[in-house]
């Protein structure tokens, strides 16, 4: 039974907002229940940052509307804000006010009082390695170091719902692995997250998952059930020219998609289609040489590419 | 929720103070560069008209022509280079900047005296010092009265054709409260508020376009923050630097340039708050509206430097511009606290005499504010 309202985190109907001739979000539906990681997943401009934008009221929709914790976003933006912590995808600290002086700042104008500002400032300036940085200027922190100061930053109201906007975006692979942790140790403590990422990878770390294109959302659900809707069998072939033999893959009748995966050729096989040997034969008929042709899981990247395209055919 | 909102409004200034702290640049901006306006344009806009360069040609050589052209030589603002010999040699004394004025007193003068009818004097102006040419002209008018009313000057300018028949122009200059004419009492009163207002224009017109840029006015989105709190927060520490900086210069005014205050400092200082915090708010309307921070300083610039030396009252009368500017000049903070300034510090005036003035801009500073909020909001997309 789908759970009423007031229960979800995030309960969006026929979202819209639209820049210019752009449609940036066309119509989306998201519902999103409280506690878990939800991952909003899309490409470069497929309308993640408008969205949360709009989640996180800062910006209005053109049409449809949207209840956090059952308020609306067009209406009671007021009430919605105080249990929100929003982070953007851009880095929106004072480059010259120095870590602890930003925190002060946006904790002041959020209200919170001056004893809880201290020690919250120093317990998250410590459970995110920060501490020892706390009199450098913003403008000469790492990457890193950037978003763990504006995620600590958001967390200084203690909201229930965080809003991130690509956070691991152009950080080092290392410091992803900690914010990954931190979210982790987020979700432990009961907060809901929604958070979007252009990194596949990343989805497998979510308890829900949207897949987002062009505006739209067509998918949501586990990661499981995402990677279930795509039906039919993937194969990873290899061979010494893998652009060769991608076209030749795609020449065979029961395949659905082919791409390039590192240099690998994926290629996926509808129900009923060639299995390993087949598409080794057919290959080998088209006088190209494939050295393996192995059965392999279907992993986000797979059931995403595979989404994509079916939105597109769609479209 | 008084207090909750006083905690908003002191996190934003002290933000705005710790910037100010990080980059010094901005202190000397505000603070080190209108007093080296001051002395700049003091000393560069100076309407003190005395000892006019002149020379003289004496074509008609009587006792009575030479007792006309001695009123000259005792005059203080005149200064007799020398005697010329025919009108060609005042292009010459023009254009070497030998004199600025030529007296010609032609032949028959003296005949005409003696007959009791009018006798004619020219006096050729360069008209390209303005200023100079103005007063000059002014001055030789009141000579010429002073002198005898018989004599008929004819003017002609450098171009040499008949500007002004001399017999029309009330000639009696009367100057009140300044009765020297030294520019420099009429000049920093009104100066003062000049520069402040350039200064204070372009501190604000960036303040809001940078949050923006920043991305940190999403953040300020997202907290309870009020629009019209933000604009007093930001509006706050830079009406205190302001409000420094024009003591300074009133302060230079009085012990170095010696003009004097008449009236009530209380009443000044009270104005001058006003007035900072409303050119601070035009500022702020410019950022609330500017798409950049190159346009807002543009913009600024425009905004601040024109009307504040043009449609203040400043540099001349606001009756004697266009009535179309005249209205213009209202929207300005600059023509109010001119007329202030002046009054306090040349006329002794006060609340009995100003208020009104005071009025407008306390109600221009409320203004302000509303109107910032209003274009602000309706510029961010919510």
């Amino acid at each position: 039974m789908a759970p009423s309202t007031a229960e979800l985190a995030i309960d969006a109907r026929r979202l819209c907002r639209r820049f210019g001739d752009v449609q940036a979000v066309d119509g989306v539906d998201l519902r999103v229940r409280p506690g878990g990681v939800f991952g909003l997943l899309g490409p470069d401009g497929a309308g993640k940052s408008t969205l949360i934008r709009m989640l996180a009221t800062v910006l209005t929709p053109n049409s449809g509307d949207a209840l956090i914790f059952g308020d609306s976003v067009v209406h009671a933006h007021r009430r919605i804000t105080p249990r929100i912590g929003y982070m953007s995808q851009r880095f929106s600290m004072y480059l010259d006010l120095s870590v602890s002086e930003n925190l002060e700042f946006f904790a002041r104008i959020r209200g919170v009082p001056a004893a809880l500002r201290r020690a919250r400032s120093a317990s998250l300036l410590e459970s995110m390695e920060l501490a020892e940085f706390s009199d450098r200027q913003a403008q000469f922190l790492s990457g890193g170091m950037k978003q763990k100061l504006m995620l600590a930053s958001t967390l200084m109201h203690e909201p229930d719902l965080l809003l991130l906007d690509e956070p691991t975006t152009g950080v080092d692979p290392l410091s992803r692995l900690e914010f990954w942790r931190i979210i982790a140790d987020l979700r432990a403590a009961e907060k809901t997250i929604l958070v979007a990422t252009p990194y596949m990878d990343e989805a497998e770390r979510c308890t829900d998952i949207a897949f987002m294109d062009a505006g739209h959302i067509p998918h949501t659900g586990t990661p499981a059930e995402v990677k279930s809707l795509v039906p039919g069998t993937l194969f990873e072939v290899a061979a010494p020219d893998p652009r060769a033999a991608l076209a030749a893959v795609c020449s065979a009748s029961g395949v659905t998609s082919a791409h390039l995966y590192g240099d690998v050729v994926r290629v996926l096989s509808a129900p009923g289609g060639p299995d390993a040997r087949e598409l080794l034969t057919h290959m080998n008929a088209v006088g190209i040489h494939a050295t393996d042709v192995q059965p392999a899981d279907v992993d986000m990247e797979a059931a995403f590419a595979y989404l994509a395209e079916q939105a597109g055919d769609a479209a | 929720m008084m207090a909750a909102m006083l905690s908003r409004v002191s996190a934003i200034a002290a933000k705005e103070f710790a910037h100010i702290r990080r980059d010094p640049r901005t202190l000397i901006a505000v603070l080190i560069v209108p007093i080296m306006q001051l002395m700049l344009f003091s000393y560069a806009i100076s309407f003190d008209v005395k000892a006019v360069p002149t020379v003289v040609l004496d074509q008609d050589g009587t006792s009575a022509s030479r007792a006309y052209l001695q009123t000259y030589r005792s005059s203080d603002f005149f200064a007799i280079k020398g005697s010329i010999n025919d009108l060609a040699s005042v292009d010459e004394a023009f254009r070497n900047h030998l004199a600025q004025v030529a007296v010609v007193v032609p032949p028959g003068f003296g005949r005409s005296l003696a007959k009791g009818e009018k006798a004619q004097v020219f006096v050729i102006v360069d008209g390209t010092e303005p200023n100079a040419a103005q007063l000059g002209q002014a001055y030789t008018v009141a000579l010429n009265q002073l002198y005898d009313n018989k004599v008929l000057v004819k003017w002609a300018d450098r171009q040499g054709f008949d500007t002004t028949q001399l017999g029309r122009i009330e000639p009696r200059i009367r100057t009140w409260y300044n009765p020297e004419r030294k520019s420099a009492d009429f000049l920093i009163p009104g100066l003062m508020v000049v520069i402040i207002m350039i200064v204070t224009v372009q501190q604000t017109a960036v303040t809001l376009v940078r949050e923006r840029d920043l991305g940190t006015e999403e953040q300020m989105m997202v907290s309870p923050l009020r629009l019209p709190e933000l604009m007093f927060a930001k509006l706050l520490p830079w009406t205190l630097l302001a409000f420094v900086d024009m003591v300074v210069i009133a302060l230079v005014g009085l012990y170095y340039f010696h003009v004097p205050l008449r009236g009530s400092v209380m009443f000044l200082s009270v104005s001058a708050g006003f007035f900072v915090f409303a050119s601070l708010g035009l500022g702020l309307i410019i950022s609330a509206i500017a798409p950049s921070m190159e346009s807002a300083n543009i913009i600024a610039i425009m905004v601040a430097f024109l009307p504040a030396f043009l449609l203040s009252g400043f540099a001349f009368p606001l009756e004697s511009i266009p009535p179309v500017l005249q209205g213009v000049s209202y929207l300005f903070p600059a023509r109010y606290m001119i007329v202030i300034s002046r009054g306090v510090f040349l006329k002794g005036a006060g609340f009995n005499e100003l208020w009104p003035q005071l009025a407008l801009l306390g109600g221009y500073s409320l203004l302000v504010i509303a109107l910032a909020s209003v274009l602000y909001g309706r510029r961010a997309a919510r």
